[in-house]
C-alpha cells in the first residue's frame, strides 16, 4: 500500500523452513562403514551356528542377525523392506564391483596365481 | 423449506426427461376395470419406436446416457416392456400387430440390457449415469429372470424361432437381425452381475449365476444355445461369436473340479473347505493365545535387547519375555514406516470380462451347468470352435478384440472339463464292479477341433503378440487354455485307443519340435512382474506342466530334434564381429541381408533336456516363484506341490541352491515352517515344505561356513559371472579360447 512506499515492508517475510533431508538408504550408505563392512566384521564374531539338527534355529538366528544389522544401519524401514531396497541396490555397478571384490579376496591362492 | 442435498440438481435436460416420460406414459398401462392387465396404449408401436429413436438420435449420436436413464427412472422395462412382453406370449401370438410389438420391445430390451463398462473415452454424461444404469440393469435382469410364472425367455425365443426355422440361404437381413437381438439380449442377461461395490440388498441370490442357469434351464435357453452351437456353419452362420460370448459368461470362474463332482461330493467337499476353515481359525485361535498376555494389558512389562556395542532396544508386552523369535518381530512390527509401493496403473476395467473371480453355483446350478456342459461337448465344440477360430483369424467384422480372449478362455475351460468328465466315468467305472457292458472307450474325437495344427498356430502366435504388447489379461487366457492342450494331449497319450496314442504322440512332436515355444515359456516366466495373483497362477502352472511333460517326452524320445533358430543367429553374431574392423556401407548392407537369411535358416537339433531346465534356474524364476510361493496362506495343496517342485527342481535336481540362498528367500521358508501364521501342519505338503526348508537351509549354513563372502552375497541376487564359484567353489572349467 502507500504507507510501505512500494518497498515491500508491509508484506510479510516468508521464513521458508527447509525441511530436514530424509535419511536415505543408498549405495554410500550401504558401503559406509556401518552398512556392509560392519556386517562382514561382525558375522565372524557374532554368527555362530549349531549346526546338522538345527537347521531352524540357525535360520532363525541367521535372520536376526541380518535384523538387528538392518536396524542399525537404517533403523525406519522394516527387514522385509530394507531388504528388497538393498537387493536393488545390489544391481548398482559400484556395488557389483566391490561384491566381486569380496568373493575374490576369498578364493584360494591356486586360482590367483593362474590367472 | 429444506431441500434435500441434491435434490435440486437436474442431471437430465428437464425436455428431453418430459418428451421420454410422455412416451412412456403412452405406451399403455394397468388402467380401466381390469387392473391387473396391461392394456395396450392406441399408438403403442410407434411409441416404441419413438422410444428407439430417442435412443439412437439422442444416446447414441451426442454419447450420453440421459434417455437410458429417464428410461430407467420411468421403470420403462419392468413396467411395460415385460408385460408386453407376457401379454403376446399369453395370447397375441396370432397377431402380426402384437409381435412386431414383440419384437420392438425386443429392440429397445437389447440396447436397454447392453454391458457397460468403464473405459477411458467416457463423456461426463456417461460417468454420472453409469452406477445409476448398471443398478437399473441388475433390475431389468431380475425382471426377466424372474417375472411371476411368465416364461419371459422364452417367450424371447419364440421371437426369434420363426426366422429360425428358416434356411439360412432363404433367410433375409431382417431375420438374421432378429437372431443377433434374440442372442443378444441372452449374452446381456449372462453378462449382468450385481455390483459388488454397491451396498448388498439381500436379493442378490435372484441375479446370481445360478439364478441364471437355472432360468437356462428351466426356459430351454440352453436347448437354444446347443442347437445353434451345433449347427453352426451349416444352418447358422453369423451367430459364433455371440454364442461364444454366453458360453464364456456363463463358465468364466466356474471351478471345474466342483462342477463334476456329485451331490455327496460336492458336499463332503464343501465340509471339508469347512473344516480346514475352522482348523485354520482355531489354529489362528491357538497361535495367539500361546503369544498372548497372560496379565492384564496394562502390566506394564518392558524389556531390554541387548545388542553390540553395549547398545540396548527396549520392547515392551509380556508376550516378549517368553520366546526371543517374538521379541525380534515386535521390534519390527512396531516399525511405521512402510516402503512406498510404485503406483498401480490404472489398468482398463476388465470386470465384465474377468475370469480369475471364482463364481460359486448352488447345487442345482451345479447339476443344470453340467448337463449343459456335457451336452455341448458332445455335440457344440467341434463345429462352434472351429468356426470361431476360423472368424477371428479372418479378422470377420463381427470379431471384437475381446472375442479372442473368451475364446481361449472357454476353450482351455472347457478341456479341462473333458479330462474332469473322463476322470469321474472312470472312477465311476471302477466302483461298478462288474460292468454292465463292455463299455468302449471314448476317444478323444470329442474336442480334437483344438488339437489340430492350426489352433496351435494360432495360440503360438497369439500368445507371442500378448506376450510382445503386454496385454497380460489375454496372456493369462492363453497360457490356461496351452496348460489345457497339455494336459489333454498328456492324457490322450495314456488312452487305451491305439490311434489317440499315435495322435497324442504325433501332437506332443509338434509341441515340441518348435523352439521358439520353449522360449516362449521361459521368457514369460522370466517376465513376471506384478501382473497379478491369476496371471502368477497361469504362468507359474504352464512353467510346472510344460517342464514336467518335456522332461517325460525327451526320455521317452531320446533322439528328440528341435527346430532350433538361436545358434544360427549367434554364429552370425560372432562373424559380424570379427568383420565389424572394415566395414563399409555397402558391406553393413550385405552383410544385413546374410543376417536376414540367416535368421531365416532353421536348424534342427537334438534336444538337450538337462540343458533346457538349466535355463529355468537363474533368478527371475526364482523370483517368479517366490512371489507366487508368499501366497502360500491362500494356495491349495497343488499350487504348493507346483512351488515346491521347482524349488526342489532348482537346489537339488539342478544344484543352484545358491540361488535361494537369499535373505527374503530364507525368511519366507522360515515362515512358512515356524510361523508366524506358518503352513498348517496336519497337512502331508506340510512336511514336505519343512524337509525342503530344512535341507535349503542346511546347505546354505555349510556353505556360509566354507565361503564367508555369502554372508554379503545373501542380501542380492546372485551375479552370474560368481554364481559358479559360490556353489562349487571353483571356477567353471572351461577350454582356453585360442
Amino acid at each position: 500500500g502507500a504507507s510501505g512506499l512500494g518497498l515491500g515492508l508491509d508484506e510479510e517475510v516468508e521464513v521458508s523452513k527447509k525441511r530436514q533431508p530424509v535419511a536415505k538408504l543408498d549405495e554410500s550408505r550401504l558401503l559406509s562403514p556401518a552398512g556392509i563392512p560392519r556386517l562382514r566384521r561382525t558375522a565372524k564374531q557374532n554368527l555362530k551356528f549349531q549346526g546338522k539338527g538345527h537347521e531352524f534355529t540357525d535360520a532363525a538366528r541367521l535372520l536376526n542377525f541380518y535384523q538387528l544389522w538392518l536396524d542399525d544401519l537404517f533403523p525406519r524401514a522394516k527387514l522385509a523392506d530394507g531388504l528388497s531396497m538393498i537387493e536393488k541396490l545390489g544391481h548398482h555397478r559400484r556395488l557389483q564391483i566391490m561384491r566381486r571384490e569380496w568373493i575374490e579376496e576369498e578364493k584360494p591362492r591356486v586360482q590367483m596365481d593362474d590367472t | 423449506d429444506a431441500v434435500a442435498f441434491g435434490q435440486g440438481v437436474q442431471v437430465v435436460d428437464p425436455e428431453v426427461r418430459a418428451h421420454v416420460y410422455s412416451l412412456v406414459t403412452a405406451l399403455g398401462g394397468f388402467n380401466g376395470e381390469d387392473a391387473d392387465r396391461y392394456v395396450l396404449g392406441d399408438d403403442a408401436l410407434a411409441c416404441l419406436r419413438d422410444i428407439r429413436r430417442w435412443l439412437k438420435l439422442y444416446d447414441e449420436k451426442y454419447k450420453r446416457m440421459d434417455v437410458a436413464r429417464c428410461l430407467g427412472e420411468a421403470n420403462l422395462i419392468n413396467g411395460d416392456l415385460l408385460p408386453i412382453l407376457s401379454l403376446w406370449g399369453t395370447s397375441g401370438q396370432k397377431s402380426k400387430y402384437m409381435s412386431r410389438i414383440a419384437l420392438a420391445c425386443l429392440e429397445l430390451l437389447v440396447p436397454l440390457t447392453w454391458p457397460l463398462e468403464i473405459h477411458g473415452e467416457m463423456t461426463v454424461n456417461n460417468h454420472r449415469h453409469t452406477p445409476y444404469l448398471q443398478h437399473a440393469q441388475v433390475s431389468y435382469k431380475r425382471g426377466l429372470l424372474s417375472r411371476g410364472s411368465y416364461n419371459l425367455l422364452r417367450t424371447i425365443i419364440r421371437i426369434g424361432l420363426p426366422s429360425m426355422a428358416i434356411p439360412r440361404s432363404e433367410r433375409t437381413m431382417r431375420d438374421d437381425g432378429i437372431l443377433k437381438l434374440m442372442l443378444y439380449l441372452l449374452r446381456n442377461i449372462t453378462v449382468i452381475t450385481p455390483n459388488t461395490r454397491l451396498a448388498a440388498e439381500g436379493d442378490e441370490e435372484e441375479t446370481s449365476r445360478s439364478a441364471t442357469i437355472n432360468a437356462f434351464q428351466a426356459q430351454d435357453v440352453f436347448a437354444l444355445i446347443l442347437t445353434m452351437c451345433s449347427n453352426i456353419g451349416d444352418d447358422f452362420n453369423m451367430q459364433d461369436v455371440v454364442l461364444l460370448e454366453i458360453v464364456f459368461h456363463l463358465v468364466k470362474g466356474v471351478n471345474v473340479e466342483k462342477l463334476f463332482m456329485d451331490d455327496a461330493q460336492r458336499s463332503a467337499k464343501h465340509t471339508d473347505e469347512l473344516d480346514t476353515l475352522l482348523k485354520q481359525e482355531s489354529s489362528l485361535r491357538r497361535e495367539y493365545s500361546k503369544n498372548a498376555p497372560t496379565r492384564h494389558g496394562r502390566f506394564g512389562t518392558m524389556i531390554w535387547v541387548k545388542r553390540d556395542d553395549a547398545k540396548v532396544s527396549t520392547v515392551s508386552g509380556q508376550d516378549v519375555l517368553k520366546d526371543s523369535q517374538a521379541t525380534f518381530q515386535k521390534m519390527d512390527g512396531s516399525k511405521k514406516w512402510n516402503k512406498p509401493r510404485p503406483r498401480q496403473r490404472h489398468e482398463e476395467s476388465t470386470f465384465n470380462n474377468d475370469f480369475s473371480t471364482p463364481a460359486h453355483l448352488n447345487s442345482v446350478a451345479s447339476e443344470n451347468l453340467r448337463m449343459f456342459v456335457e451336452e455341448f461337448l458332445d455335440s457344440g465344440f467341434n463345429p462352434l470352435f472351429t468356426h470361431v477360430r476360423k472368424a477371428i483369424e479372418r479378422e470377420a467384422n463381427r470379431v471384437v478384440p475381446i472375442n479372442s480372449r473368451q475364446f481361449f478362455y472357454t476353450v482351455g475351460w472347457f478341456l479341462h472339463a473333458e479330462r474332469a468328465r473322463r476322470a469321474r466315468q472312470q472312477e465311476k467305472q471302477s466302483q461298478n464292479e462288474k460292468p454292465l457292458k463292455e463299455l468302449e472307450p471314448d476317444s478323444f474325437g470329442l474336442v480334437a477341433s483344438v488339437l489340430n495344427q492350426e489352433t496351435f498356430v494360432f495360440l503360438n502366435r497369439s500368445m507371442q503378440t500378448s506376450f510382445d504388447q503386454k496385454d497380460w489379461e489375454d496372456l493369462n487366457a492363453q497360457m490356461r487354455c496351452f496348460t489345457q492342450i497339455l494336459l489333454t494331449v498328456q492324457e490322450m497319450a495314456q488312452s487305451s485307443l491305439d490311434e489317440d496314442q499315435d495322435i497324442a504322440e504325433n501332437i506332443q512332436n509338434r509341441i515340441f519340435y518348435e523352439e521358439t515355444t520353449h522360449d516362449r515359456v521361459l521368457a514369460i516366466m522370466r517376465g513376471y512382474k506384478d501382473q497379478g495373483f491369476s496371471y502368477l497362477d497361469a504362468c507359474t502352472e504352464l512353467a510346472h506342466v510344460f517342464l514336467r511333460m518335456l522332461e517325460r517326452y525327451s526320455k521317452e524320445n531320446v533322439d528328440l530334434q528341435v527346430r532350433s533358430r538361436a545358434r544360427a543367429r549367434r554364429k552370425n553374431k560372432r562373424a559380424e564381429a570379427t568383420a565389424v574392423e572394415d566395414n563399409n556401407d555397402e558391406e553393413n548392407a550385405s552383410e544385413e541381408e546374410d543376417i536376414m537369411e540367416a535368421e531365416r535358416v532353421c536348424r534342427e537339433r537334438k534336444f538337450d533336456f538337462k540343458r533346457f531346465a538349466a535355463k529355468f534356474c537363474n533368478q527371475k524364476c526364482v523370483d517368479t516363484f517366490v512371489a507366487f510361493t508368499k501366497f502360500f496362506r491362500e494356495l491349495d495343496s497343488g499350487q504348493l506341490k507346483r512351488a515346491h517342485r521347482y524349488f526342489y527342481r532348482v537346489a537339488f535336481k539342478q544344484e543352484m541352491s545358491v540361488l535361494l540362498f537369499r535373505v527374503d528367500i530364507i525368511s519366507l521358508l522360515y515362515k512358512m515352517i515356524k510361523g508366524p501364521g506358518a503352513l498348517d501342519s496336519s497337512k502331508p505338503i506340510f512336511k514336505e515344505w519343512e524337509e525342503l526348508a530344512r535341507q535349503v537351509i542346511r546347505r546354505m549354513i555349510k556353505k556360509i561356513d566354507q565361503r564367508p563372502a555369502l554372508v554379503t552375497e545373501l542380501l542380492f541376487s546372485k551375479m552370474n559371472s560368481t554364481l559358479f564359484y559360490l556353489e562349487y567353489g571353483h571356477e567353471k572349467q572351461t577350454l582356453p579360447s585360442i
